[in-house]
């Protein structure tokens, strides 16, 4: 097996090292797979390995390679797909006993466009049941039992995208792909110490993708770093004619060269300072060192404010609304019963009771925040904070009573489609990551991603990594 | 009201059914009084904060789901099920309250669909077009 200080490289290194065939596809698929074998069961991080498929894959990656068809920085780099990504012929469980034996005949948009630049897919990675859209209250609410955190395993990940932030954190693949309504790949960015990309809605297809909120579902990738983020966004990032939601040719497309780092603009941030009412201390303390170091690497860091608002609660109505659509017919059968979550046994019902005069008060008020949000972007490029004022939280804790802090970012973010990132930015005292968030202007990805990239040149936390045993 | 896919429904039936549902929502026993007075139960954390009519409404909703699939429900369940009627309330009430003037759109619209658009095509890195899920 290859050494862990490798499969902790990020995919840029990798890349260098299977572009020049220092390294091969085939024994670094290996490499992974063994460790997830080894340790993705500690972790509850994957819904399912693919250990004959992937080695399928790498090899082909290999023989590519070696006959002079390399084909990119993801060419043969091991990947995990959040479980809810259907995969031509593999179950794909959605996190939930019910849907537990689902097997599709075609792949998602998004496992395609990894398949054509020859990424190679690993496995499934564990996930909330149904992404938590009905509501759950325990960490536990997933087929594949509670994710823990490679940082302490008495701890969660968060969710949704669970798995796929563990699998990232312990070094088990090369990157992970997971997706947001609200908070589900921030959170567990910022959990479990790793880079998550949320892109702006539109960019990247869901189709083969479950289906939460029509309105607010994205799927972006989760990494060891912003510009692993963004090599993999551009590889995913497309208009698709299966998907009507996705944004034009020319708006969905992202193009990504390390040569465009000369052409850098200096970002002016905006420091927000009503996101969140209080931190926990640990928390805190590593924000305010990051505040304190951004004005070195930014063009400017003023303080800003979130316009006021019922923000979450539009954001709240439009996804159970959504929710009551999207999963109608498997809460007015009763088979929601067969969920693991006390809660989410029964929160669909209560979605099924919003009216479409409240969820369309919901969409105009939503329209208002669209247009205040893009007069913000007046000011700032992008807007700064911590992703969560908590780090990971205990395993068996009451999230409905644990984790309810107001989240208005979240809302704004989600409800606007607006990119955003969570990067590692320091520890607490008990040796849990802490995530900063950058979130920016609806369609530009780019300045999120070069926040992140810049603030990443200066600081060493994403080169930390948990130590496993 | 339990019509099955592809079944039209007419004008008549849905005004009938439109008279069921609004007796569901707002049983006579509880229209307009206080839910507390009538369900004689601890209101759930949060309820004081809602206006009196709020209160009925998410009375008036939780008795709509129970009306409906109340057997599914043990004492626990039931009790979540009426605090989540009353979280949802409390977010509607906010949310009503926000000023919206007549033009104020919803910020998702249709978008036609344009013949240009009728057969998708492949994407160009997308594979076979998908067909039904094999489920078990």
């Amino acid at each position: 097996m290859l050494k862990e200080s490798i499969l902790y490289e990020s995919v840029g290194e990798l890349a260098k090292r299977i572009e020049t065939k220092q390294l091969s596809p085939v024994e670094l698929a290996e490499s992974y797979l063994e460790r997830s074998q080894k340790f993705g069961p500690q972790f509850n991080a994957y819904a399912r390995l693919m250990p004959v498929e992937a080695l399928d894959q790498a090899r082909a990656a290999e023989k590519d390679i070696h006959r002079g068809h390399y084909r990119g920085p993801l060419h043969g780099i091991p990947y995990a797909a959040k479980d809810l990504l259907a995969v031509k012929g593999v179950q794909t469980t959605w996190g939930a006993k019910p849907f537990a034996e689902q097997v599709f005949d075609y792949n998602a948009t998004v496992i395609e466009h990894l398949k054509n630049v020859g990424a190679v897919l690993l496995g499934k990675a564990a996930m909330i049941e149904l992404a938590g859209g009905l509501g759950y209250m325990y960490a536990s609410a997933s087929l594949q039992g509670e994710t823990k955190n490679p940082w302490d395993t008495s701890c969660w990940t968060c969710g949704s995208s669970s798995g796929s932030g563990a699998i990232v954190a312990a070094g088990l693949a090369g990157f992970a792909i997971g997706t947001e309504t609200w908070g589900s790949i921030v959170c567990p960015a910022a959990f479990c110490g790793v880079s998550g990309f949320r892109p702006t809605y539109g960019r990247v297809s869901r189709h083969g993708a479950m289906a939460l909120s029509y309105s607010l579902d994205k799927i972006g990738p989760m990494a060891r770093s912003a510009e692993d983020c963004t090599r993999i966004f551009a590889a995913i990032a497309a208009h698709d004619p299966l998907d009507r939601s996705t944004l034009a040719v020319d708006k969905a497309a992202f193009t990504y060269s390390p040569a465009e780092e000369l052409k850098r603009r200096g970002l002016h941030v905006g420091w927000l300072t009503n996101a969140w009412k209080e931190y926990e201390p640990g928390v805190g303390k590593a924000i305010q060192a990051a505040h304190k170091i951004l004005p070195r690497y930014f063009a400017s860091v003023r303080d800003a404010k979130l316009p006021e608002g019922p923000w979450e609660e539009a954001a709240g109505v439009v996804l159970q609304a959504e929710v009551a659509s999207s999963f109608g017919e498997f809460i007015r059968s009763g088979r929601v019963k067969e969920l693991h979550d006390p809660l989410g046994r029964v929160g669909g019902y209560v979605n099924l009771t919003v009216t479409g005069g409240d969820y369309t008060t919901a969409q105009r008020v939503r329209g208002i925040l669209q247009k205040k949000m893009d007069a913000m972007f007046e000011s700032y490029d992008v807007l700064a904070t911590a992703a969560l004022p908590a780090p990971a939280t205990p395993l068996a804790m009451n999230l409905v009573t644990g984790l309810a802090f107001p989240d208005p970012l979240g809302a704004i973010g989600n409800l606007c489609g607006l990119p955003a990132l969570s990067v590692p930015c320091g520890f607490t005292e008990k040796n849990l990551p802490v995530g900063l968030q950058f979130v920016g202007r609806a369609g530009d990805d780019a300045a999120v991603l070069e926040a992140g990239q810049s603030f990443q040149r200066a600081t060493p936390w994403h080169r930390k990594h948990p130590r496993l045993s | 009201m339990n019509k099955s896919k592809g079944q039209k429904i007419n004008r008549r039936e849905f005004a009938r059914n439109a008279a069921l549902l609004s007796a569901v929502i707002v049983p006579a026993g509880i229209a307009f009084e206080e839910p507390a007075a009538a369900t004689n139960e601890q209101l759930p954390e949060g309820a004081e904060k809602l206006s009196a009519e709020g209160r009925v409404e998410a009375e008036a909703r939780f008795q709509q789901i129970m009306s409906q699939y109340g057997s599914r429900f043990d004492s626990e369940e039931q009790k979540r099920v009426r605090d989540g009627c009353y979280s949802l309330q409390g977010s509607l009430e906010r949310l009503r309250a926000f000023h919206l003037e007549n033009g104020d759109a919803p910020a998702v619209y249709l978008k036609p669909l344009l013949d240009r658009e009728k057969k998708p095509q492949s994407a160009p890195s997308a594979g076979a077009a998908p067909t039904a899920a094999k489920k078990p």
